[in-house]
């Protein structure tokens, strides 16, 4: 192996090496081959080599060329056989026909298997370009590095062989001493086992290509096949995480394969599934087959359906209602998969958030209506206004006829005119009186039983933005099923706003502490339901009790009416309303109702 | 009380401006009423003393706007607010803006008059003393260059010969500029003309 290894780096790659030694001519002496005395053929003894060469040859390809050589040695009786091959290498054109080597070497230099020579400048470089046999002495002489490949060669005869026209390589004998001289009987043998070897060759690199083939067949079949695996296992994870209902079916209309979250979602079991008794045509209520129909023509024009809405029977006989999409598993096949998701939840909420949405648009009408009513403070001073003028218009001609009559300036017509106007303002004055009366019959107290929670969750979603807006901190306080109470809901809902509101006003100005708002509801010592609004705000100070007089007010832009009514509104439901200092800031309003004496509690 | 003299009634209340004017002739006072702010301005204001009677909420432009209105064209009649309900800071403003009084309805009539009467005395009085500024002014205007000079000199308290000197001329001329200046401004006595010219200048241009 160490030879082996020497010889071959004693022969380097270079394509060309400068000719310093003999010229080509002065080591060739291919004629002296039929001047040399023939020996005669031994045609039996060929002929059995060739037919154990053929026999080799199927047997076992791997080592034919190593067993031509041998064959060559034999025949020839030389001391040293082999083949050169060129270089083929198609990952690597700058190998590939660049070089011959020697796969195979039998006799004295057999220790040189794997060495080689330069294609352009070496002694089968030279026997392809020539395309005949040559005979060659010393043949070192020329390629300075065949000098170091021991046993020297006395004699070489090289020939060439083909594979369909192209030369691929030389067969050749070496004599190392002149104990022998190769002739024409050599020449003849050496040209039969040339075709041999092109035969061997061919059959070689088909076996060899048809390896490579076959190799990388398989690799490709491993990738897919594990790429095929790793989908399937996805694939497979998918469907059993049960996430959504999902199931394999036909255009037949049957159901292959299925998840359990599908079988749930159509309350199947699982026998009723292997049974083969489940078709999602018959799945499907009547008045969706035409929706089911346009995703067919949809799966079959596209291979997918895009998801939608639809309903499925359930075994029971009940409806759910799902989001479908499906997809065929081959462009114009007839099995695919599809996916369902229980819509169930999403409708209750929707239909929930509806009803939500319902109930808070009427509290809005009603709180509305209330805060209509809550302006009676402008109203108020508006019938001040309706009532104090025709007051002053009376006040006005009244004295001007006391000064008439005092002065005793008593023109009948001047003080009749001035009294019409008395008696006409009079009038007046009443008529606003009656007009405000009427409007107040409008609006009638009306009572139910009413969950004061339930008022304090309306008029907290109401104020939700003002607590946001002013970085209101909301504490809620409150105590799980109180007991009804006899009220009206609006007036409950203005008094509550109003608390509240004023809660949130007293707090806008304080920048150096929390705003917080609690709202508490609870039962107090005398068994009524108590309602605490408490803030953190400016507070009342000394003013505490003169909140409630009408008129009064702390705020900027208050009237001083909401207080007023918002007691008036609590007394008239039996209940009382007051305030008191928070500690350490701000303060508390509270009132009380009496509970519902039916209502349990 | 000067016969000439006119109380303006600003209501939009038909009754209340009829009450009113009912009431105040009674006190022998001419009255003009009004409905609305805007009619009212488009009335040529009088040669004669006047005052206004105002209600706070009116139609259109508010009592109160209507006093800046005023003042923004320089109108200097003085204003009695009337008013429904009226609340402190309502009435603080009109009163810093130099109204004369500010009644809630109903009032007392003898507020009113009492009122009105202050009212129109404070616009007479403002009247005449517009009008002895303007005299004087005339006057003053028709001396000539030199006897002003001399007698802003004189003011200052220089004495003739001082003059003299400074103007270059003889002290006799000076004393005949004084003199005739004297009799122009109609002044009695140099205190009387001294006044007259504070009046005019303004008192704080004394000697320099």
């Amino acid at each position: 192996m160490s030879e082996s290894a020497q010889s071959k780096s004693a022969v380097p790659l270079e394509t060309s090496i400068p000719p310093s030694g003999a010229s080509l001519e002065s080591i060739l002496c291919t004629e002296e081959l039929y001047r040399r005395p023939s020996r005669p053929p031994d045609y039996e003894k060929e002929n059995s080599a060739l037919v154990a060469l053929v026999s080799a040859l199927a047997d076992s390809p791997s080592t034919i060329f190593q067993t031509l050589a041998e064959t060559i040695l034999d025949i020839t009786q030389c001391d040293s056989a082999g083949l050169s091959l060129l270089t083929r290498d198609g990952k690597k054109p700058d190998v590939c026909g660049k070089r011959f080597y020697w796969p195979a070497i039998a006799g004295m230099w057999n220790p040189h298997v794997g060495g080689g020579t330069p294609r352009n400048f070496g002694p089968c470089g030279d026997v392809l370009d020539q395309n005949r046999t040559l005979l060659f002495r010393h043949f070192e002489r020329r390629y300075p590095y065949l000098m170091p490949v021991i046993p020297a060669a006395e004699e070489c005869l090289l020939v060439p062989f083909y594979v369909a026209g192209h030369a691929v390589g030389t067969i050749w004998a070496i004599m190392h001493s002149d104990r022998r001289k190769f002739d024409a009987e050599d020449d003849r043998v050496m040209a039969a086992l040339g075709k041999f070897a092109s035969s061997a060759y061919q059959a070689l690199v088909h076996i060899e290509d048809l390896k490579f083939q076959v190799a990388e067949r398989e690799k490709a079949e491993a990738a897919v096949r594990e790429l095929a695996n790793g989908l399937e296992a996805k694939f497979r994870c998918l469907v059993d995480a049960n996430i959504m209902g999902i199931f394999i079916w036909n255009l037949e209309g049957k159901i292959v394969e299925a998840n359990e979250a599908f079988l749930h979602i159509v309350e199947y079991d699982r026998e009723d599934l292997v049974s083969g008794c489940m078709r999602w045509t018959d799945l499907t209520p009547p008045e969706w087959r035409d929706r089911d129909e346009h995703a067919v023509a949809e799966l079959n024009a596209f291979g997918s359906a895009k998801p939608y809405e639809k309903e499925y029977l359930q075994k029971g006989g009940n409806r759910v209602p799902v989001l479908v999409g499906g997809a065929l598993f081959e462009e114009g096949g007839n099995e695919g998969v599809a996916f369902v998701l229980d819509l169930s939840e999403q409708k209750r909420a929707q239909e929930n958030w509806k009803e939500a949405q319902q109930a808070l648009h009427i509290t809005q009408l009603e709180l509305a209506r209330v805060s209509r009513l809550t302006t009676m403070g402008e109203l108020a001073a508006s019938i001040a206004h309706e009532v104090n003028q025709p007051l002053t218009a009376v006040t006005n001609n009244s004295n001007a006829c006391l000064r008439l009559l005092a002065a005793r300036d008593l023109e009948p017509q001047v003080l009749r005119r001035a009294l019409e106007e008395i008696v006409a303002d009079g009038t007046r004055a009443s008529a606003v009186l009656a007009q405000i009366r009427a409007l107040i019959k409008k609006t009638p107290a009306e009572k139910t039983k009413v969950d004061i929670n339930e008022v304090i969750q309306e008029v907290l979603s109401l104020t939700g933005r003002e607590l946001f807006e002013n970085r209101i901190l909301l504490e809620r306080q409150l105590t799980d099923a109180l007991p009804l109470v006899l009220a009206d809901r609006v007036q409950l809902q203005q008094v509550l706003l109003n608390l509240i509101m004023n809660g949130i006003e007293a707090m806008t100005a304080i920048t150096d502490q929390p705003r917080s708002l609690w709202v508490e509801s609870r039962i107090d010592e005398s068994g009524d339901i108590l309602v605490a609004v408490r803030d953190s705000g400016t507070g009342l100070g000394v003013e505490a009790d003169r909140v409630f007089t009408h008129f009064f007010t702390t705020k900027a832009n208050g009237m001083g009416m909401g207080l007023p009514i918002s007691r008036s509104l609590i007394e008239s439901h039996g209940g009382r309303l007051w305030a008191t200092p928070n500690y350490p800031h701000g303060a508390v309003f509270s009132f009380t109702l009496p509970v519902d004496a039916e209502s349990p509690s | 009380m000067t016969r000439a003299s006119v109380v303006f009634v600003v209501d939009d209340d038909p009754s209340v401006r009829s009450s009113l004017k009912f009431l105040l002739s009674t006190v022998g006072l001419q009255v003009e009423s009004f409905e609305s702010a805007e009619t009212f301005l488009q009335r040529k204001s009088p040669d004669a003393p006047s005052c206004l009677v105002l209600d706070v909420r009116l139609r259109g432009l508010s009592g109160l706007d209507f006093q800046r209105e005023l003042a923004a064209r320089n109108i200097r009649i003085p204003i009695v607010f009337v008013t429904g309900h009226g609340d402190i800071p309502m009435s603080v403003r009109a009163m810093k803006a130099g109204a004369i009084e500010f009644l809630t309805k109903p009032y007392r009539d003898q507020d009113l008059l009492d009122a009105v009467r202050i009212a129109l005395e404070r616009d007479r009085a403002r009247r005449e003393q517009e009008k002895d500024l303007t005299d004087l002014q005339q006057r003053f205007d028709s001396l000539t260059p030199r006897e002003q000079e001399v007698i802003s000199m004189v003011v200052s308290g220089m004495l003739n010969k001082q003059i003299a000197g400074q103007l270059g001329t003889a002290e006799n001329t000076v004393k005949v500029h004084r003199s005739r200046a004297m009799e122009k401004m109609n002044a009695q006595s140099f205190a009387d003309l001294v006044r007259m010219i504070e009046k005019i200048k303004g008192p704080a241009k004394k000697a320099s």
